[in-house]
């Protein structure tokens, strides 16, 4: 069974007014636990709309969200304790920031939890080590930190309410590669470490390439593709067409291959990428 | 919940009354608004609401729009109009201990009601019908003379439409942040006032943050390109009164002069 399901969502923004629009189409999608998934799609394919969906900030018009085998919306005064186990980030989340310590603002949503003080400070340290982080932070005034920092510190807040769905939007928007790297190494080690199912937002294929097991792919509200990262973007025209890119390596390779050289197109990072390049070059040196 | 703030949205038009000038509108507001206080006799009330059907009909926005702007302060007026109704003195209808209903309360109170009404309804076609940026700088252009006086006037106008152009904006950053930090477990419903209070400091804080570092944005892009106020500025589409405005006026003007002349013919009331 999956870890969270929605089933055959519609959605739709003021409806009845001049400003109607049908941003969600009949949208079924599930996550299994410990899974990650990619979402990705134009701007205005309903992305934002659909991750609001996961944690209840929305209600569908018409549909299903069902969490570990119960209907969200069945008992909708009991959302507030679902949302400590869906975290959700949004973009640039440093903007929710608002207390005077890194701790005390990581310490938010605990708080809301309602932990104690004990358990609190380990997770407030757990959380801000899993972001890479240390101890000297904890009293520093987030409005002091770079960017990256801040990104960091707001992410360590959404993830020391230990959620079981982590679902992020855009996490890597914005930041230099260094702060980039970091950011995803954290999300692997949380990841890792809990067995949370983790949603990533992105229209950095490069992003979703190096993370992600799963990809689904919006578009105009409706889902396009769902499937593993390799099936997907081996459909390269069909991204294309609805206004998506391919990760740079698979461009490459794909352009050797129209140029009549024999590669195998399925690689998506770097890495992979290089392996197969050194393949294909050792075996043309052969005779 | 701040999307739903659509009343007295401007909605896009080629209408006639989209395509006259600000100043004109501006004025023409101020005058229908001494036009509906002079409003007497029976005979000039309904001339009144034939006039305001005229010009919604010159607006061409949707009447359910523009009686959607009413909507809000319709307690106000039915309580206005029911302490006029028991307070005026006259021929007593009908008498209950200390509340009388007397024939001329009744029309008073009813006036007071069509009167408030058409006022809104009427005032709610300017901001249906001119974008905020042709509003502020029709007000501009009315204020000039007072530049005179060493008042501000550009820098004023600058200002005005810098905060209605961020209004729409900051009222979609704070929908964000609660969001947010909704997700965080926050709750705003519920608990004691002063819970309740509290609940808002993680949204109010970030929105002055933000509002902030925009404003500091801002200020460096007005200035890298040279802004120094008012002083020999020149339009891009500098305001122009045309034949319709002229038309306009005349209109307007006119139909003062019906309402005091209705006023002024004797009738039962």
């Amino acid at each position: 069974m999956a870890l969270i399901e929605l089933k055959n969502i519609n959605y739709c923004y003021s409806p009845g007014t001049a400003f109607e629009k049908h941003a969600l189409r009949d949208v079924s999608m599930a996550v299994d636990a410990g899974e990650s998934v990619g979402l990705i799609g134009h701007t205005g394919s309903g992305k934002s709309t659909l991750i609001r969906h996961f944690n209840g900030l929305l209600r569908p018009n018409s549909g299903q969200v069902v969490y570990q085998g119960n209907d969200l919306w069945k008992k909708p005064n009991e959302i507030r304790s679902i949302r400590f186990q869906i975290g959700l980030v949004f973009q640039y989340p440093e903007a929710q920031i608002f207390e005077d310590t890194v701790g005390k603002d990581i310490a938010y949503g605990p708080r809301n939890m309602g932990i104690g003080q004990e358990e609190m400070n380990a997770r407030i340290r757990e959380s801000l080590q899993c972001v890479g982080l240390d101890n000297s932070y904890l009293e520093r005034n987030p409005f002091r930190l770079s960017g990256g920092e801040m990104r960091r510190v707001a992410i360590a807040g959404v993830l020391a309410m230990r959620p079981k769905v982590l679902i992020l939007d855009e996490p890597a928007a914005g930041l230099d590669p260094e702060g980039r790297h970091a950011l995803f190494d954290a999300l692997r080690h949380y990841r890792r470490k809990s067995g949370a199912a983790v949603v990533l937002v992105s229209h950095s294929m490069e992003d979703i390439a190096d993370f992600v097991d799963r990809v689904v792919v919006l578009d105009q509200g409706s889902v396009a593709l769902d499937g593993p990262v390799a099936s997907i973007f081996a459909q390269a025209e069909k991204l294309v067409s609805i206004g998506l890119d391919i990760p740079q390596s698979t461009k490459v390779l794909l352009g050797l291959k129209a140029k009549g050289y024999s590669v195998k197109t399925e690689a998506y990072t770097v890495e992979q990428a290089e392996q197969e390049l050194l393949r294909f070059l050792k075996e043309a040196d052969r005779p | 919940m701040t999307r739903d703030l659509t009343v007295g949205q401007f909605i896009p038009g080629h209408s006639l009354m989209h395509r006259l000038d600000p100043r004109t509108k501006l004025m023409l507001t101020f005058l229908f608004i001494i036009q509906v206080f002079l409003t007497k006799s029976a005979l000039s009330l309904i001339f009144l609401l034939l006039l305001l059907w005229i010009y919604i009909v010159c607006a061409q926005v949707p009447a359910r729009k523009v009686f959607r702007a009413v909507r809000p302060i319709i307690p106000v007026i039915i309580v206005t109009a029911l302490l006029n109704i028991f307070y005026v003195s006259g021929h007593v209808l009908w008498h209950y201990a200390f509340l009388r209903i007397t024939d001329q309360g009744l029309f008073t109170g009813f006036t007071l009601l069509v009167r408030l009404i058409t006022l809104i309804a009427g005032c709610s076609l300017i901001t249906y019908t001119t974008s905020l940026n042709a509003l502020a700088s029709g007000l501009e252009q009315l204020l000039a003379p007072l530049k005179r006086l060493h008042f501000p006037v550009s820098e004023l106008s600058m200002t005005l439409s810098i905060t209605l152009r961020f209004l729409p904006t900051l009222a979609e950053e704070l929908d964000r942040i609660i969001e947010a930090q909704k997700a965080r477990g926050a709750q705003f419903a519920t608990g004691t006032i002063l819970n309740r209070i509290r609940a808002f400091f993680p949204v109010i804080l970030p929105l002055f943050m933000s509002a902030f570092r925009r404003a500091f944005e801002l200020t460096n892009a007005i200035e890298c390109r040279c802004y120094h106020g008012g002083e020999g500025r020149t339009k891009l589409h500098p305001l122009k009164l045309g034949r319709r405005d002229y038309a306009a006026v005349i209109f307007f003007l006119a139909a003062f002069a019906m309402t005091l002349i209705f006023n002024s013919i004797r009738q039962p009331f």
